[in-house]
């Protein structure tokens, strides 16, 4: 390809430092832009400066969120006597879109993982427990990733929250819907064992 | 290059990119790796979710020259550590066995009774086995495999005899055992009983490689940690992150983690 102006030069190069994009996406989408009307490129640019201004955590549950405030935790149909915690706010978005979930969140903003220098103080997780003693909770969902390092950050918060009287569950894992028995490895059976529930 | 089929422990991960990930792997034939797993955070692919801490994996590894990352094209899942699903102790012991083994393995070195010896301690931390003499059999045996082993018939300064019985000097920088000579000139000196010397002797035999680790008594497991703990900060240079997580497995804390 020819050379390129300076500016768009710039505009590729921090196209490619986003995740997922290659130098030739980010010529690509840089091109795009370039041909697009006006206000349509402004509008993105716009947007992420609105969103690096605005977005920050919520107070409450360290949601993303535009105020003090996330909609979750503002909204009063929402069942607040069940709380599910999650690492990250992505994962927060996962379960919106499931749409099964009517309970509010707390987001740990990571997950215990002592090799990489990151302890239980480096998370929310005193926050949760402020919230759950001065909450009105029956149930705490530990909806960490089912990895080592997820199920040992669940399994920590559920050793510190046991002297309250409430009941901690976990997400089920196990043998994907619409697959085959046959075909699940060894390990994930004995997840979906261990994981029975009653008819 | 042509590509490798070997047992691997799963060390560490670290998210690459938005799909990949890099794993430190100690495999059986070829010691330590540092690999590119592309497409490892799918769900789906040629990894399945079988890349996780401490998960003892079948794969297929192409190695490179130098310092370039090898590449992982497959994993298949044997075992999944699971202690971290019930007790906090546990998972912490096998946190440090894989820290101690990324730390003192290397590229190319391969040692495949120290990669059974971590099979066999990470199914007994999975399982009922005793946590404190589990990672202490580990611990020297690593160092005994390794060529690391603290001497304990001899003085580790002038290789004379060091009678039995009654306490002794144990010089962390000088390697083990000190005779009453060298001993007031030697900085670093840990004074330990008779008995710990013949339990330092039990857990370095040759013998105890495999099978149940061999028993330490209560009242000298303390005086172990402590000397242990010192003597592989010497070598490393620095504490394990994870030794200060070592007290989730001492009596002080119960079987769930909880701090008393
Ligand atoms: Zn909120
Ligand atoms: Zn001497």
């Amino acid at each position: 390809m020819a050379e390129w102006s300076h500016s768009v030069g710039e505009l590729v190069d921090q196209l490619g430092r986003l995740p997922g994009i290659g130098r030739k996406t980010a010529e690509r989408l840089a091109y795009h832009l370039l041909r697009v009307p006006q206000a349509e490129a402004l509008a993105l640019s716009e947007s992420i400066r609105r969103v690096r201004e605005n977005v920050r955590y919520c107070e409450t549950c360290f949601n993303l969120s535009e105020g003090p405030r996330c909609s979750i935790c503002a909204d009063p149909r929402r069942d607040a006597t069940r709380l599910c915690v999650v690492e990250q706010p992505r994962d927060l978005m996962s379960l919106e879109q499931a749409g099964a979930y009517r309970g509010l969140y707390h987001v740990l903003l990571g997950r215990i993982a002592p090799l990489d220098g990151i302890g239980p103080d480096q998370l929310t997780i005193d926050h949760l427990v402020d919230r759950v003693r001065s909450g009105s909770f029956r149930e705490i969902i530990m909806a960490t990733n089912p990895t080592v390092e997820g199920d040992g950050t669940s399994l920590y918060i559920s050793n510190l929250l046991s002297e309250y009287a409430l009941e901690v569950t976990r997400l089920a894992r196990g043998i994907t819907a619409g697959s085959v028995l046959e075909y699940a490895n060894r390990e994930i059976l004995a997840d979906a064992l261990n994981g029975r529930q009653k008819f | 290059m042509a590509s490798e089929k070997t047992d691997a422990l799963v060390l560490r991960t670290i998210e690459f990119s938005e799909t990949s990930l890099v794993v430190v792997l100690l495999t059986r034939q070829f010691g330590k790796s540092s690999a590119l797993a592309k497409g490892a955070r799918r769900a789906k692919g040629p990894f399945e979710g079988a890349l996780d801490l401490l998960s003892i994996c079948r794969v297929v590894i192409i190695p490179k020259s130098g310092d370039t990352l090898d590449l992982l094209t497959e994993a298949k899942l044997q075992r999944r550590f699971r202690a971290g699903e019930r007790n906090l102790g546990r998972l912490y012991a096998g946190y440090y066995v894989a820290e101690l083994l990324r730390e003192m393995t290397d590229r190319g070195d391969p040692h495949p009774d120290l990669y059974d010896l971590a099979l066999e301690t990470l199914e007994e931390l999975d399982g009922e086995t005793d946590v404190r003499a589990c990672l202490l059999r580990f611990e020297l045996q690593t160092l005994r495999l390794l060529g690391h082993a603290p001497t304990i018939d001899r003085c580790a300064a002038c290789g004379s005899e060091v009678p039995e019985g009654g306490r002794f000097g144990f010089g962390v920088t000088s390697g083990g055992v000190l005779c009453a000579a060298c001993r007031p000139a030697t900085r670093q000196v840990v004074l330990l009983r008779g008995a710990t010397r013949e339990t330092l002797r039990s857990l370095l035999s040759e013998a105890a490689v495999s099978g149940p680790p061999p028993p330490v008594p209560a009242e000298l497991h303390g005086e172990l940690r402590g000397v242990i703990n010192r003597y592989i900060t010497n070598l490393l240079g620095g504490p394990p992150r994870m030794q200060s997580y070592l007290a989730a497995a001492s009596p002080t804390i119960d079987g769930q983690g909880r701090r008393r």
